[in-house]
C-alpha cells in the first residue's frame, strides 16, 4: 500500500509536468528533495497548482518514510527514523491548515494519468483511440498489451488502485472485467475503457482496427451479407 | 375500434356504411416470451460455430438465472451443432423496459467459459444498456459495430 502511494506520487508528478516535459531524472530529483525536506522546507520550483499536492503529500510522509528509498538511496533510511518524531509536530499543524481541502490531491483521474501509469508499468503497444461522438460508448478507448498474464493483471490492478486513490465522493467504483480469462481483461472507467490483452489475443480480435475504421473494418466486410432463403414466407404477426 | 359504433350513431353525417375499416397508425404484434429453455435463438457474431449451417437451429438448454427466464445480459447454454456452448443474450423479442430496444429476433453472442467472445465481430446492433448492467459485458461491447 505504501509502496503504491510512493509510485502514484511519482506518477502524478510525471503527469503534472507532462507539459513541461521533464525527464525521469528530474522527476526523481524532485521526489528525493521532497522526501528529504519533509515536503515543506525546500522551495522547489513548482507551479501553483502543485502547491496543494506538495502539502497533501506531506500528510502522508510520516507513514511511508521507510519504503520510499527506491530512487533516493539507502543512506536516507537512518536519517528518516530520527526525523520522524520532530516532524510529526509540524505535520499536525499542517493538518489543520490542510483541512480545508479534504482531498490531499487536486488530481483527477484523467486520460493523462492513466497513460502515464501504463507507461510506467512497461505496457507494450499502448494504443489510445479517441472514440467519435456519435458512438455514445466512451470518449477514449485504450488497448494495451502485456508481457505475460501476470503482467496484465498487475497493470489492471494498479490502474484500479490509482483510480481508487484519486476518486472523489460520488464517483462510482470500477471493477476488472474478465478476471477469470487470463489473456484479456477490461476496465471501464466511465469515459475511458481500457483493454489489457496478450499480443496473440490482440492479433485475433484487432480491436484497434474496429474502433478506428468503424464500418470499413476488414473483418466486418468479410462477414457475408445475410440473405433470405428462396422458400422464405414472411408470416405477418396478426393480433389474436 | 370505435369507428363502427360512431358510424351507427351518426348516420346523417357519415356516408360510408360498409364493413368496419380498421385503420391504425401503429403496428400490432403478438405477445412474445423472453428466452427460456428450448427457444431457438439467432447467433449474431461471426464465429464459425454460429454461422455454419446445421439441420437444427441452435436451442437454449439452460438459462443461468434464478428463474428460467433470460433477458438481455443473461448467460445461457446453447446446443449448437451437437455441442454445448455458453452464450450471452443481446436482444430478445419480448418488450422490456421502456426506452430499451426490442429486437425482431432473439439474438445471442457465443462466449467461452472464461468469458471471452468466440467470434470477433458483431454486425447486429447491440443495446447500450449492457454497459450499466452488472456483469462482464465490456468485451462484447468492444467487438460490436453498431449500438442501439
Amino acid at each position: 500500500m505504501n509502496n503504491i502511494l510512493c509510485r502514484s506520487r511519482r506518477l502524478l508528478s510525471s503527469a503534472c509536468r507532462k507539459s513541461a516535459s521533464l525527464d525521469q531524472s528530474a522527476v526523481s530529483r524532485c521526489v528525493s528533495l521532497l522526501s528529504k525536506a519533509r515536503c515543506h522546507r525546500v522551495t522547489v520550483a513548482l507551479s501553483s497548482g502543485q502547491q496543494h499536492w506538495r502539502q497533501g503529500a506531506s500528510l502522508r510522509c510520516p507513514f511511508e518514510p521507510k519504503r520510499c528509498y527506491t530512487d533516493t538511496g539507502d543512506s536516507k533510511l537512518t536519517e528518516r527514523a530520527e526525523k520522524l518524531e520532530e516532524e510529526t509536530n509540524q505535520v499536525e499543524s499542517n493538518r489543520s491548515s490542510i483541512n480545508s481541502q479534504s482531498q490531499g490531491f487536486s488530481e483527477v483521474f484523467t486520460l493523462n494519468v492513466l497513460v502515464s501509469l501504463l507507461r510506467q508499468e512497461n505496457a507494450v503497444d499502448l494504443c489510445v483511440i479517441k472514440v467519435p461522438d456519435h458512438i455514445q460508448y466512451a470518449e477514449h478507448f485504450i488497448v494495451v498489451s502485456g508481457v505475460s498474464p501476470r503482467h496484465l493483471r498487475a497493470m489492471a490492478l494498479y490502474a484500479i488502485k490509482v483510480y481508487k486513490f484519486l476518486r472523489k465522493d460520488g464517483e462510482p467504483h470500477v471493477k476488472i472485467e474478465g478476471k477469470e480469462a487470463e489473456d484479456w481483461m477490461c476496465v471501464d472507467f466511465g469515459n475511458i475503457v481500457v483493454h489489457f490483452m496478450l499480443p496473440e489475443t490482440r492479433e485475433v480480435y484487432e480491436l484497434e482496427k474496429l474502433w478506428t475504421l468503424r464500418a470499413y473494418d476488414e473483418q466486418l466486410k468479410k462477414i457475408p451479407a445475410e440473405t433470405l432463403p428462396e422458400d422464405f414466407i414472411f408470416d405477418g404477426e396478426l393480433p389474436k | 375500434m370505435a369507428f363502427p359504433r360512431l358510424l351507427g350513431q351518426l348516420p346523417l353525417l357519415l356516408v360510408q356504411t360498409s364493413s368496419t375499416i380498421i385503420q391504425r397508425n401503429f403496428s400490432v404484434s403478438t405477445a412474445a416470451a423472453a428466452v427460456q429453455k428450448m427457444t431457438r435463438v439467432r447467433v449474431v457474431d461471426n464465429s464459425s460455430l454460429g454461422n455454419t449451417p446445421y439441420h437444427r437451429p441452435p436451442r437454449v438448454i439452460h438459462v443461468y438465472t434464478k428463474n428460467g427466464v433470460g433477458k438481455v445480459g443473461d448467460k445461457v447454454l446453447l446446443a449448437i451443432k451437437g455441442q454445448k456452448k455458453k452464450a450471452l443474450i443481446v436482444g430478445h423479442k419480448m418488450p422490456g423496459e421502456r426506452m430499451t430496444p426490442r429486437f425482431d429476433s432473439n439474438n445471442v453472442v457465443l462466449i467461452e467459459d472464461n468469458g471471452n467472445p468466440t467470434g470477433t465481430r458483431i454486425k447486429v446492433p447491440v443495446p447500450t444498456s449492457l454497459r450499466e448492467m452488472k456483469g462482464d459485458y465490456s468485451k462484447v461491447l468492444a467487438i460490436a459495430n453498431t449500438f442501439v
